[in-house]
């Protein structure tokens, strides 16, 4: 066979210069006064992914996560009628955290200090020797906070009352994500790392690819050829304030013999699932501000880099599958799937953390993405301009 | 316990790898192949890949929770294998580095974790 394999052609240099030219300020990638910006203008405003729908499938299910960036921890139910709540782990009498596991069954949460008890709905329905106290009871439900999802993906917003429905946050993105396998996911594989290093920083690791070659030598010779060294994306695409990006794949990639034998079950099985050739699998969507969702029918999985100091974060990364473990050799295709994209994210960390190292100086003033770091300079315009918005409106607020 | 005896017949000659590789969870399986050598990488690899068609063949013939010890163990070696055949067959001689990597992702989830 000697068909012709098509040219890879890159998004040019002029069509990148749209989202801006100019050097990016170094601050805000580890100044603790930025980040204190960042927690109430971006992440107090916006929709958070905090799991997927399959972690609470029945009525009574419920999770508690833990969200540094707000200081909070949340519980998230689903209650008896099937839907989903989501409230601010505290008990209302005197803030006590309800509940202690990171998830399970149950319709009633009690509180162990003084056993105030309250519904999956967050009403408060028992409190001990109430009559001593000089509040009505009906004041007393668990503080809420925003739920929903798309495409499986859990979302809250600490907003009890958002500025937009979660649908009209994603615009565009929305009826995408329906589409993806974790759409459809029931369960996943997970793995997390810490790392000392600002989530911006760490986020755009994973949002360009002029790294690759450095970095992944050997776990990324799929995304790399000869007419694209750097595995260059075909196309990036703005959704303000998402992005995504279109992955170009070798057509020719080096496939070692035992890899062959877990990439061929792994299709089998994606093709048996409906999960092949799906116009998004080469999607990888960047979901404002923290979340990535890649749509791969074989591989497909969510990264959220998880905000906790100016200079600390923590990231999940999940792979999504559509049904359980059936038989061995789904087994092991899974086995193996979660394997490879692991060793291809723990490569990233080390050099994130140097680059942190060298930024916390403030030797550098400035940070240059070239074209190809687009979607790195679209993540600092979008925190940039609520960041800015933020601060004038405390400014004007405090003048009054 | 004997030490000849914990696979199907038709599996023998792993048996010397059941004890450092017949692991019960995904975290396990990476820690393991991060704290051997080389060499037993490479010799588990060499023995495992020739046979893990063959095997996988044979146990999708039962549900998985119907396979006996016997048959798990073997599962498990192989989920073992998926693993090391990262370290072989794609790290080869960069496997010692990128270990120093990867020890800081533990792997919180897998669906061939006992529940």
């Amino acid at each position: 066979m000697t068909a012709e394999l098509p040219v890879f052609e890159p998004v040019t240099k002029e069509e990148a210069s749209r989202i801006g030219t100019a050097p990016v300020p170094a601050g805000p990638y580890y100044q603790s006064d930025y980040f204190d910006a960042e927690c109430e203008a971006v992440f107090r405003r916006s929709w958070l992914n905090v799991g997927h729908t399959c972690e609470l499938p029945e009525p009574g299910d419920y999770i508690v996560r833990e969200l540094e960036v707000a200081n909070a921890s949340l519980l998230i139910t689903r209650n008896r009628d099937g839907l989903l709540k989501a409230f601010h782990n505290a008990c209302t009498h005197r803030g006590t955290q309800l509940v202690s596991e990171p998830c399970g069954r149950r319709q009633v949460f009690s509180c162990p200090y003084h056993m105030w008890t309250f519904n999956s709905d967050g009403e408060l329905r028992n409190a001990p020797d109430f009559d001593q106290f000089y509040v009505d009871k009906a004041e007393l439900n668990l503080k809420p906070v925003a739920v929903d999802s798309c495409g499986g993906m859990l979302f809250i917003n600490l907003n009890p009352n958002p500025a937009q429905s979660l649908r009209d946050y994603l615009g565009p993105l929305a009826d995408q994500l329906e589409t993806l396998p974790s759409a459809r996911a029931t369960t996943f594989s997970e793995y997390v790392y810490e790392i000392d290093a600002n989530w911006k920083l760490t986020y755009d690791n994973f949002q360009e690819n002029y790294h690759l070659r450095f970095i992944h030598p050997k776990t990324g010779a799929a995304t790399s050829g000869k007419d694209n060294p750097f595995g260059y994306p075909l196309r990036y695409g703005f959704h303000d304030p998402h992005r995504t990006q279109t992955i170009w794949s070798n057509p020719q990639p080096q496939i070692q013999p035992f890899q062959m034998l877990a990439f061929g079950k792994g299709m089998q099985f994606a093709m048996q699932d409906g999960l092949v050739g799906s116009e998004q699998s080469k999607e990888y969507y960047a979901v404002f501000p923290n979340l990535f969702i890649l749509g791969s029918p074989m591989q497909p999985f969510s990264h959220t880099v998880y905000p906790i100091s100016a200079t600390k974060s923590r990231g999940v990364i999940r792979i999504y599958w559509v049904g359980e473990d059936d038989c061995a050799s789904r087994r092991f295709a899974r086995e193996y799937a979660m394997g490879l994209a692991r060793d291809i994210h723990s490569e990233d960390r080390a050099v994130i953390e140097a680059g942190q190292r060298g930024l916390n100086s403030g030797a550098l003033t400035h940070i240059h993405f070239q074209a190809q770091e687009v979607l790195c300079r679209h993540l600092f315009n979008m925190v940039d301009e609520r960041v800015q918005a933020y601060r004038a409106e405390r400014q004007t607020g405090g003048a009054q | 316990m004997n030490a000849a005896n914990r696979l199907p017949a038709a599996f023998a000659e792993l048996e010397p790898f059941v004890d450092q590789w017949c692991l019960a969870t995904s975290n396990e399986r990476t820690t393991a192949r991060r704290n051997s050598t080389p060499e037993e990488r490479e010799a588990f690899f060499n023995a495992g890949k020739v046979i893990a068609a063959d095997a996988l063949q044979l146990l999708d013939q039962k549900p998985l929770d119907q396979l006996d010890d016997k048959e798990q163990c073997l599962m498990s070696l192989l989920l073992s294998l998926a693993h090391v055949s990262l370290a072989v067959e794609i790290q080869g001689g960069d496997e010692a580095r990128h270990a120093l990597a990867s020890q800081h992702m533990p792997i919180t989830r897998s669906p061939s974790n006992p529940r």
